[in-house]
């Protein structure tokens, strides 16, 4: 790195030593924490100096200002893009997900805290971690789909994970989750009001040993239970489980109708909105995803989730993320005219291609860990 | 290399996979951090019978069987075949309630019925109005299905055919859903018209009424607790003259008119049979399959555990040895892991085969359908117990599936056809091919035949490790062995006639080599297989461990064959250049040996929680 780029990243990322505990804040207040490349670098950087540093026990990490981390930086990527340069786009999401892999494979315990958005990229640099506290601040959402990409970072694999048929509910419509209920699906492990964090900090700062069971009795004195909110979606999973269940997306829309029909419920309706608005290509895609993550390690569902964004950073299947990003972040007119238009012209063997490997392109490989978890291995041939 | 193993419809697969994990009616738990599903065979046989149903209901609402009956084509039917596998990995009860009523009652309805009954009944069973199963099977009667006992009749003045039971050994047996679920029955019976027997037709019976009360004139019994497979409910089922409308006669092959006259298109009453019998191979090629992925989940577990379980050390103060790092260990699953990989390209060939079907190539599938499916399932059977030993007393426990699979999957052996019966059937079609070629002077064409019309074989006497692993060198001695026996089995059953026996009695006589016959047969076939799979890949390494996979299929399976030293094929020393061979081979598996189980595409939550983290699972926290 240069001299200014390791000052830009050694600013975006602040570090604060407490005894054998390490604080990491993601400082790009402005941008709500949206993580750069200099960014992702530096936290690669510490997290493997600090799992192979003895006096490390416990990393805390949590963002300054008003959001957690409200996704990746997207303006860069757009650029990279539109000038054709997507190995470029890549090299950003390889250096990525060789984060998110080392952080769901971590030997030690990490403790994000949600204390606002937490989005995207954001959810790639938490989730996979071992205590996630959230509060009554905390927004959750995996957004992607209706910016023309995918839930990523791991996504495939973590959504697909939660009860029922939640994940695909989740990472299809982009839904927002509140603390609450992310604490009730497993998203988050604990549920701390903002007020207390700072004294919650100050006692993590106590810990003295590696062993996960101290951070965990430390935060288990801390975390409530509050109840998920009266029109939440958490307590639709009966609709949920029968609608998102379904085989394709077109059957998933079908049955959301269906349901209408029966009793016409807001929230049904403005799920079924949420689909049609979101682009087809990655609708279809993005259910894939999480089906095939559902039964692959982590690492596998990362290295399947690079080849389907270097497709996606090609634009040789489908130009959505431009579209997207145009519609919502750039013009903002949020009406997007995705290409292809509609999920019926969007066959089988098109969604294969975004899962395939892209020519000349060498698949994610991943360095060897020693202190796998059961529930991250993963073999592959 | 999933890809290639599973064959097809990986995103169905994939689903339903899905489908199951993610719902609280597949027996969900977590075990060392590890979610699992797979069902309590601890509860009772009621009980099983009942979350089996469920099961059915979930998949049924979901879905899955969505066009399973109404569509047609290769297409539809490899994803429902797709989906059919997968609820065998997860439970045979639910492929076998699943395969009865669709694959069995409703194929029946399909290719044994006409307009009329497609009409009827066809989208009815797709969605479940009518639960359906198969009476063929009688208590006296089981592989010889023409020689069953139940009797019908036809009584013109009501139109009526009627249907009974005339002694105990007729009663219907085994029939997979009678005990409890099913509301309508096809029937087998011989058809007696006029004081003459046509043969055995198929019929249509409700047994229950939408309340589930047993019909008049049926009664109904349970077969009672088995040592597997309780989710399905076998029952017996006794008929006393009950009648059922003529046009519940399945009238594809044969018909009777009002007025009671008997006619059939196939004059000719081996052929009518014949004709008949033609759509129940979907048993056994759907049977074929499921028996090579239950080998899969006994493999995975047992290969897996081998990789992390250590007994005892071969230094002092060393380390304990990995399982799989003893030469006898890998001696054990390692031949068993390149049949399993063979034999699965063979059941997918098979199943394009069948999907592809026309009226030309249904005497080919029948034969071949006939030694997969035996080959296979005996296969199956030896590898689960090679692996319950493999993996020690982890095998006992009933949670870790592997023993228990034995017993859920042993009837396989025995239903849609005795194995030792049908491999009899393959050395029955290939004597008869060989008879009708030599008697025409016409050059062997079909059954894979064609390479007798070439010169024979010459194997080399120095057996070099290349040399053994030389495809063109492994075809030979398959091909050479099946054209030996086949030359050796007609020439004694032609001495044997010569002596004044029958056809039948020389065929019985001369056994040994029939079975030897039906054995060579079958390998070869399969071998063939999997030389295609190897044959399609481009350069690379899986092309070259699917080579090692290969040569280690064909050489296990020549050490195994005492037909080689018996009729010197081999020398003894060849014999045991094959043996060093196989040594050789474990050896060069060992490091693949996790991606290759790994490839099976079985997800984590399928098999047994031995296969990973046994020790976690173990633990007293989760206790």
């Amino acid at each position: 790195m240069t001299m200014s780029t390791e000052m830009a990243s050694h600013s975006q990322i602040l570090v604060e030593e407490k005894s054998s505990v390490r604080i990491l804040t993601l400082n790009r207040p402005r941008q709500l924490n949206a993580l750069s490349s200099n960014m992702i670098s530096r936290l690669l950087q510490l997290f493997r100096a600090y799992e192979e540093d003895p006096s490390v026990t416990l990393v805390i990490l949590k963002g300054q200002g008003r959001a957690f981390c409200a996704g990746g930086d997207l303006r860069p990527l757009l650029s990279y893009v539109i000038q054709g340069k997507w190995r470029l786009g890549a090299a950003f999401f390889a250096d990525q997900y060789t984060l998110n892999y080392v952080l769901a494979t971590y030997s030690k315990a990490q403790v994000s805290i949600l204390n606002g958005i937490v989005m995207g990229a954001g959810a790639g640099v938490s989730i996979h971690g071992r205590f996630r506290i959230a509060t009554e601040n905390t927004v959750f959402a995996m957004p992607e789909t209706a910016i023309g990409i995918f839930p990523d970072v791991g996504a495939s694999y973590f959504l697909s994970r939660l009860p029922g048929f939640f994940g695909e509910y989740v990472g299809l419509t982009g839904a927002r989750l509140d603390g609450a209920e992310m604490l009730a699906c497993g998203l988050a492990t604990h549920f701390v009001p903002s007020t207390r964090l700072t004294a919650l900090e100050a006692d993590l700062c106590t810990v003295g040993s590696s062993d996960p069971s101290f951070a965990s009795k430390i935060l288990d004195a801390y975390t409530e239970r509050p109840n998920v909110k009266q029109n939440s979606a958490y307590h639709r999973l009966d609709i949920i489980d029968r609608c998102f269940s379904r085989r394709t997306v077109e059957d998933i829309i079908s049955a959301l109708e269906r349901e209408f029909t029966q009793i016409p419920d807001d929230w049904i309706s403005s799920t079924t909105q949420a689909l049609k608005k979101a682009s087809p290509s990655s609708l279809k895609i993005s259910l894939r995803s999480i089906r095939e993550g559902r039964l692959q390690g982590v690492g596998h569902c990362l290295i399947r989730e690079y080849r389907m964004v270097c497709h996606v950073m090609k634009g040789d299947l489908s130009k959505d993320i431009v579209e997207g990003c145009r519609a919502i972040l750039v013009d903002k007119d949020k009406n997007p005219k995705w290409e292809p238009r509609r999920l019926e012209d969007i066959n089988d063997r098109m969604v294969d291609q975004y899962f395939e490997r892209l020519e000349g392109l060498e698949d994610l490989k991943f360095p060897p860990r020693n202190n796998l978890r059961a529930s991250s291995i993963a073999a592959k041939l | 290399m999933r890809k290639l193993l599973d064959g097809h419809n990986l995103v169905d697969r994939d689903w339903i996979y899905g489908l199951m994990t993610q719902s609280n009616l597949f027996n969900r738990k977590e075990r060392g951090g590890k979610i699992f599903v797979s069902p309590d065979y601890n509860q009772t046989m009621e009980q099983q019978r009942e979350i089996t149903m469920k099961r059915i209901w979930y998949l049924l609402e979901n879905g899955v069987f969505k066009g399973w009956l109404t569509e047609s084509g290769p297409e539809a039917e490899l994803r429902k075949l797709a989906l059919l596998e997968v609820c065998g990995i997860y439970d045979h009860s639910v492929s076998i309630k699943v395969g009865v009523h669709f694959f069995l009652w409703g194929n029946a309805v399909k290719f044994f019925g006409t307009k009329r009954h497609h009409e009827k009944w066809l989208k009815n069973t797709e969605d479940y109005v009518v639960k359906g199963c198969f009476a063929m099977t009688e208590l006296g009667h089981g592989s010889n299905v023409r020689g069953i006992e139940t009797v019908t009749t036809y009584d013109p003045t009501s139109e009526e055919f009627v249907i009974s039971t005339p002694c105990e050994s007729a009663q219907k047996y085994w029939i997979g859903g009678a005990a409890n679920h099913a509301t309508h029955t096809i029937v087998f019976s011989q058809l007696h018209i006029n004081g003459t027997n046509q043969g055995v037709h198929a019929f249509i019976a409700q047994i229950r009424d939408q309340d589930g009360n047993v019909c008049p004139n049926i009664r109904i019994a349970d077969c009672g607790h088995k040592i597997g497979l309780n989710g399905v409910d076998n029952g017996r089922i006794w008929f006393d003259n009950l009648r059922i409308p003529r046009e519940n006669l399945l009238n594809a092959v044969a018909d009777v008119s009002s007025d009671g006259k008997y006619v059939s298109a196939i004059k000719d009453p081996d052929q009518r049979f014949g004709a008949f019998m033609a759509p129940l191979t979907s048993g056994r090629v759907t049977i074929a399959s499921s028996a090579i992925y239950s080998a899969k989940v006994g493999l995975a577990t047992a290969i897996r555990y081998s990789l992390s379980r250590r007994a005892f050390s071969v230094t002092a103060n060393g380390p304990e040895v990995l399982l799989l790092d003893y030469p006898s260990h890998q001696r054990r699953l390692l031949p068993l892991l390149a049949k399993t990989y063979a034999m699965s390209f063979a059941a997918n060939e098979l199943k394009m085969i069948y999907v592809k079907r026309t009226p030309e190539t249904n005497k080919a599938i029948h034969v071949v359908s006939s030694g997969f499916k035996s080959v296979l399932t005996w296969h199956n059977m030896r590898t689960l117990q090679e692996c319950r030993e493999a993996v020690g007393g982890q095998g006992i426990k009933t949670e870790n599936l592997v023993g228990q699979l034995k017993g859920e999957f042993d009837v396989q052996t025995t239903f849609e056809g005795d194995n030792n019966v049908l491999m009899q059937q393959v050395s029955k079609a290939l004597f008869a091919e060989y008879v009708s070629c030599k008697k025409r002077n016409k050059p062997f064409k079909g059954l894979g035949l064609e390479h007798m019309n070439s010169s024979r074989p010459v194997l080399p006497t120095q057996l070099t490790s290349s040399t053994l692993r030389c495809s063109q060198f492994q075809t030979n001695v398959f091909c050479l062995r099946e054209r030996d026996l086949l030359e050796q089995f007609t020439s004694e059953v032609a001495q044997l006639q010569g002596r004044g026996e029958s056809r039948e009695i020389s065929f019985l006589q001369s056994h040994q080599l029939a079975e030897d016959l039906g054995k060579a047969f079958t390998e070869k076939a399969i071998l063939q297989t999997i030389l295609d799979a190897e044959a399609k890949l481009p350069a690379g390494s899986v092309k070259d461990v699917l080579g090692l996979v290969r040569s280690m299929y064909t050489l296990i399976s020549l050490e195994e064959d005492p037909s080689l030293l018996r009729y010197g094929y081999l020398s003894r020393e060849n014999v045991g250049d094959v043996r060093r061979e196989v040594s050789k081979l474990c050896g060069e598996l060992r490091p693949h040996a996790l991606a290759l189980v790994t490839s099976f595409g079985i997800p984590d939550s399928f098999l047994s929680p031995i296969a990973f983290n046994w020790v976690e699972a173990n633990a007293w926290s989760s206790v």
